[in-house]
């Protein structure tokens, strides 16, 4: 086990290293001139040698590959240089909102694998006519823009029944609505993969001869198909994980929540490059680490990988 | 099992198939290109002309749908909208393809060493959450239709590209294009008369699926704000306009919001009925 760890850190090295790269190229390549920016934000008229001056101070006289060495032996420390907007170091900004957004999409995780449980089980269980209509409904629910589900919560919850409120303080009370808007969609198309998978693993062999043995089917459900489709939805559990974090910016942006979202959009709308690499960086990261405990899952949930790998 | 001679035909077609969600897809689609071609025969006010006296106006006989913040026609707006919000889903879905398409080909039809580097590619792109690399390119283009379609357009790109090429890899292993090779069948032969055909229908699945999930993501773009910039008409852009006005004029978020829903559900169930179509397992039953 500890070697199948090791052995798929090696194999992500390339995988960080790239993305590290594409996270350095946008910044590199993005149009406009970092130095005239801010020399002209700060109101000055530049002169060539100031230009030149300024240009070494960052380092941006060199080639394209020196910079990213040396942009990367910054990064691997987590330094990001300090915001443009602000002032303040990155580092220190991205850490104030991180815990926010972690707590919102882990959150909307939990109610979505919860709520594709419930409607995955009940579109295999439930005969022809109720499991199309529950389908339809499935397919409705994944089809609402998350934008939209929130204002139509907002209108219910807070307008109409004022269970809630709009402006909080970042308790947990204030977390539910956001999070409920982000796992209803996510749990809806978890919700399609459950039943598409137990659908799949219903046509196969196996399945046929659990019946014809006799046996009934919630030990076929639990026994049978629950531990084949468990590896499977721990890797769509993680890729839902990496989704909530990008769709957290827009529930965020909607209820207020104090998360990264806001920061980001605020970094989008005036340019501060710095906080964008950042982020990009920090939810890669997080997004990865999530994907390589998905992984470890699904091999420790597969007596088949396990015994392989095991055996050699 | 009594109730499974009862079972009308009609109905069995429709819920077995797929096909009624199929249908409504389409007419839904069918129905959203003849609206937008309605300016053409019917009078409407043009979608950018304010009128300060109906300000945030209910729907009455002059306004259908209402006014918004500006007096703008809401109804006008939203069908002027329609071109802009699906033209751009369309546009970012075909440069996907672009990229996608022979991406995935060349992988799965080359393997190897070609197939890992381009595939190892890929990874590395998918490895960053969709729309926080949307963002970030966003970001470092500035807020715009344009960009935000290029944004979604480089997020989404690899995880079609390795759908391709799963679909490529799977249509290469059967028996009949192993038999067209042994009989002296060129390559481009092969791929062209034996591995696209059999690529095509699942792709178009997939097409519209995706189609769905990219008109969702330019839509939330242009909500935040980030996506197409006002005045342009879009459905995203539209409900961002209205959220200030929440609790005074909630006709404005209604119909947007209302717009984008049934768009995206049309792609969702011309992909699934599709899927359902093409799907010839049967579950055993108990």
């Amino acid at each position: 086990m500890l070697r199948f760890i090791l052995i798929r850190l090696a194999t992500a090295i390339p995988t960080l290293l790239g993305m590290s790269f594409v996270a350095f190229a946008i910044v590199a390549l993005a149009p406009g001139d970092p130095v005239m920016m801010e020399l002209r934000a700060m109101g000055i008229v530049p002169e060539p040698e100031d230009i030149a001056a300024l240009k070494a101070q960052f380092g941006l006289d060199k080639a394209f590959l020196p910079r990213y060495l040396e942009w990367l032996s910054r990064a691997i420390r987590f330094e990001f240089g300090t915001s443009v907007a602000t002032g303040r170091s990155v580092l220190s900004e991205i850490a104030i909102h991180l815990p926010a957004t972690l707590a919102l999409a882990g959150s909307a995780l939990v109610g979505a694998v919860i709520i594709s449980l419930a409607l995955g089980t009940l579109a295999v269980t439930s005969n022809n006519v109720a499991g199309a209509g529950l389908r339809g409904f499935t397919i409705l629910l994944v089809s609402i823009p998350s934008f939209w589900m929130a204002l139509l919560l907002i209108h219910a919850f807070v307008l109409q029944l004022g269970w809630a409120r709009l402006v909080g303080d970042g308790s947990a009370w204030d977390l539910v609505l956001p999070a409920l808007t982000l796992s209803l969609g996510a749990g809806a198309a978890l919700g399609r993969v459950v039943f598409e998978r137990v659908r799949a693993e219903k046509s196969e062999d196996y399945v046929r001869l659990a019946i014809a043995k006799g046996l009934k089917p919630l030990p076929i459900m639990l026994g049978h198909i629950a531990p084949r489709i468990i590896g499977p939805l721990v890797t769509a559990w993680a890729n839902t994980f990496g989704g909530l974090l990008g769709g957290a910016v827009i529930v965020e942006s909607i209820f207020g929540w104090p998360g990264l979202g806001q920061l980001i959009l605020q970094a989008i709308s005036q340019r501060d490059f710095p906080v964008i690499q950042a982020y990009l960086v920090f939810m890669g990261l997080i997004f990865f680490v999530t994907s390589l405990l998905a992984d470890i899952v699904v091999v420790l949930a597969d007596p088949q990988l396990r015994r392989r790998l095991n055996g050699d | 099992m009594t109730e499974r001679g009862l079972r009308i035909p009609a109905l069995r077609l429709g819920l077995r198939g797929g096909t009624a969600g199929l249908i409504l897809g389409l007419v839904l689609l069918t129905g959203f290109a003849a609206i937008s071609l309605a300016p053409l025969i019917f009078e409407l006010p043009p979608p950018e002309k304010m009128d300060l006296l109906a300000r945030l106006a209910a729907p009455s006989s002059t306004h259908p749908l209402g006014a918004d913040h500006l007096g703008r026609d809401v109804l006008s707006r939203l069908i002027a909208a329609i071109p802009v919000s699906l033209g751009a889903a369309l546009m970012a879905m075909a440069a996907i393809l672009m990229i996608a398409l022979p991406w995935g080909l060349i992988a799965g039809l080359a393997g190897g060493r070609v197939d890992m580097v381009m595939m190892r590619l890929a990874d590395i792109v998918m490895a960053f959450p969709t729309l926080v690399l949307a963002l970030a390119v966003i970001g470092f283009m500035g807020a715009s239709l344009e960009a935000s379609i290029i944004g979604v357009a480089a997020a989404w790109w690899p995880s079609n590209a390795r759908l391709v090429r799963a679909l490529v890899l799977s249509a290469g292993q059967r028996d009949f294009v192993r038999a067209a090779y042994l009989g002296g069948a060129s390559r481009l032969r092969v791929v062209l008369r034996h591995i696209l055909p059999q690529v095509l229908p699942p792709l178009a699945v997939i097409i519209s699926l995706e189609t769905a999930s990219v008109l969702l993501a330019l839509s939330a773009l242009s909500f935040l704000g980030i996506g197409a910039q006002p005045p342009t008409p879009e459905w995203g852009a539209m409900l961002n306009e209205a959220r200030p006005f929440f609790a005074q004029a909630p006709h404005m978020l209604l119909a947007p919001g209302l717009a984008v829903t049934l768009a995206v559900l049309a792609f969702n169930l011309v992909g699934e009925g599709l899927r359902d179509l093409l799907d010839k397992r049967e579950p055993y039953q108990w």
